[in-house]
């Protein structure tokens, strides 16, 4: 095709874009600024890392591309290519406060977090959604997914939350890969070999039918110009992570335990009547409930004995002025996926309308009175079910993850307490968006981007090979101890484990949420890569990109 | 993966800088810069182990006809020789386009 945009590289979609000869790219190759984490680990890095940022205009307007080079480690986001996003988004959001209109658009062409990198991508990827709520307000942040890798993982997550994406037949959009899916949930949930049904479900053709994606145009350079252009003159904006009621009332329609294939759920989608959902807070009962560490910490800080949620899935409740959130396990799910304390589509969705109905109730509140939020965590993953992917779970997640971030821009504080597993998109969904992290110090506690059966299946290694490279490789660590390491947590909170029950461990974890409480005074994620591990070992990297990037900002 | 480093002698001092490729399967990049050296430094990191010997002679060869003296960065991921030359060629190209 002579005009192909989806047969471009990035560096090359991003300048055919822009008016001739007046892109100027941040960071660019002869910088040589690599990822650290990828020779350690025998992988060939690539001189910008997979990401490329342009400035220049577009029929003089002007444009921030920041684009996703997919054919390098499948467009995975590790440290560097997320810093550099991050970094470049935030100029991007100054210069439109300073009143210099300024449009980003984001190329995805993305597996999501570069299993290689995982703590990294999966921060660095929650510091991108955090700029893109910041930035909505002022611009649309658009999104293109022409196609090839498509936009999965994290970052399909991420653009549910853009203003607007546009996309080609070409492309495929959703959380899990097939291949996950089938190791996570067998080949029955999800056979990754059938292609037509993998193109069918997670096509652009399926995903706008049923509102997951905004436009679909040709595969033509002329075509995505035109687009790009009419999204900006009419600030087009389709707020789908603000669609919870609508999702809501969908998820009540459905049987949860019946697979849907496309023209079942295209009656269910179109066939909505949307109702308001509200969930009350948890109360106290007799019932017996699933064990795990979320709900005993949940119960615990809370004083709510066995507490029982309309949404068994999702606990929350005001006590002593903050308010607790918990997504907990329920082995009688009806969401067969949903049983061990995953976050789908419900838990999604429902967190998000639990977050959005408290920012709305103190919409008028004073700042320094707004109710902080805090998030207790025991999250194993994000559901892997066909039904999820094909209803759009990205999206459920993006809900929370949006709401959460409103949330602290607005002015609530946002702590999340890790006594249990923050693994993935559910980590994303539930507790990333938070500025200060507080964990128990122990070792049951599973941190990561990706089972290790999953990560080892993608990155084509054995388990026992995966083992060996991430012992002595902080960022791809499945422990706490070695998170920490990366900077990113305010607090391990040391002789306590995640069962404790004795008042002594229960007064250490509010004693750790109170002084993390005292000394949160900013309403960004800025913490984890500015405090003393991050700047001196974990995120030298990212320190240095940002650096980087106010040197040639304005060059 | 591997890293390789090889040293050519040449005679055209390069003045300007170019880029090409990508490190995806089976395709390289290939960064040139100016140098103050007399001769070419190569730094290679390539995904193929054990290939010394044919970067060597396919090296050999770009130097015998374009005796260039720059800094040279090259990320390999499982190029074969005739895609090694033709970026090498490309970046040469490109460098021409720059003046």
């Amino acid at each position: 095709m002579k005009n192909s945009f989806v047969e471009l590289h990035a560096r090359e979609r991003a300048i055919v874009l822009l008016d001739k000869g007046s892109n100027r790219e941040l960071i660019d190759p002869y910088d040589n600024m690599i990822s650290p984490h990828l020779m350690p680990q025998g992988i060939v890095p690539e001189s910008d890392d997979g990401i490329i940022i342009e400035k220049g205009t577009l029929e003089g307007k002007k444009l921030v591309i920041i684009s996703i080079e997919g054919n390098f480690q499948g467009g995975g986001i590790g440290e560097v290519s997320g810093a550099k996003i991050v970094a470049a988004l935030e100029h991007v959001l100054e210069d439109n406060k300073n009143g210099i209109e300024e449009y980003p658009i984001i190329i995805l062409d993305t597996g999501g977090v570069r299993l290689q990198e995982a703590n990294y991508g999966l921060l660095s990827i929650s510091e991108i959604q955090n700029q893109i709520v910041a930035l909505k307000k002022y611009v649309p942040v658009i999104g293109l997914v022409p196609g090839r890798v498509g936009s999965f993982g994290g970052m399909s997550i991420t653009n549910a939350i853009m203003s607007y994406i546009i996309g080609t037949n070409r492309a495929r959009i959703g959380l899990n890969g097939p291949e996950v899916i089938e190791q996570e949930a067998g080949v029955r949930e999800f056979d990754s070999s059938d292609k037509d049904l993998i193109w069918n479900t997670l096509g652009t053709t399926q995903r706008q039918a049923t509102g997951l994606i905004d436009e679909v145009i040709d595969d033509d350079i002329d075509s995505f110009k035109k687009a790009i252009l009419s999204a900006i003159n009419e600030k087009k904006d389709s707020h789908k992570t603000e669609r919870t009621d609508f999702y809501l009332s969908l998820l009540d329609s459905l049987d949860p335990s019946e697979k849907l294939n496309i023209s079942s759920y295209q009656k269910i989608f179109d066939n909505v009547k949307e109702q308001e959902h509200h969930l009350p807070q948890a109360v106290a009962s007799d019932k017996k409930h699933t064990k795990s560490r979320g709900r005993q910490w949940f119960e615990q800080l809370t004083g709510i004995k066995n507490a029982d949620s309309d949404v068994s899935t999702v606990l929350h409740a005001k006590k002593d002025g903050f308010e607790y959130i918990a997504i907990v396990p329920d082995e009688n799910n009806p969401f067969p996926r949903v049983r061990h304390g995953e976050v789908g589509l419900l838990e999604g969705y429902t967190v998000a309308s639990v977050v959005n109905d408290l920012i709305n109730s103190e919409k008028n509140t004073p700042k320094e009175e707004k109710t902080p939020i805090i998030m207790v965590v025991d999250v194993p993953s994000q559901a892997y079910g066909y039904n999820e992917e094909l209803i759009g779970i990205h999206m459920a997640l993006a809900a929370s993850a949006n709401a959460y971030a409103k949330a602290r821009q607005a002015g609530h504080k946002l702590i999340a307490f890790v006594p249990g597993d923050a693994v993935s998109g559910g980590f994303l969904a539930h507790g990333l968006q938070s500025n200060r992290l507080i964990a128990l110090d122990d070792l049951d506690i599973t941190v990561q981007a990706m089972s290790k059966a999953s990560a080892a299946r993608i990155t084509q290694r054995t388990i026992a090979e995966l083992e060996e490279a991430t012992k002595h490789v902080p960022a791809m660590a499945y422990d706490i101890e070695n998170y920490q390491k990366l900077g990113a947590l305010y607090t391990l909170i040391k002789g306590v484990k995640g069962y404790d029950s004795d008042e002594a461990s229960i007064s250490k974890v509010r004693a750790a949420i109170d002084a993390a409480l005292a000394d949160d005074d900013d309403e960004t994620l800025k913490f984890r890569y500015t405090n003393k591990i991050a700047k001196e070992s974990g995120r030298k990297a990212t320190n240095q990109i940002r650096k980087m990037m106010d040197e040639q900002w304005d060059k | 993966m591997e890293k390789l480093n090889f040293k050519f002698k040449g005679t055209e001092q390069v003045k300007n800088k170019a880029h090409v490729g990508v490190v995806a399967s089976g395709d390289l990049e290939v960064i040139i810069k100016p140098t103050t050296n007399s001769e070419s430094t190569l730094n290679i990191v390539t995904g193929s182990d054990g290939f010394k010997e044919v970067w060597q002679s396919v090296l050999k060869r770009f130097f015998d006809r374009y005796p260039l003296i720059a800094d040279f960065e090259i990320n390999d991921f499982g190029a074969t020789p005739g895609v090694v030359n033709l970026r090498l060629t490309q970046a040469m190209e490109a460098l021409e386009d720059e003046k």
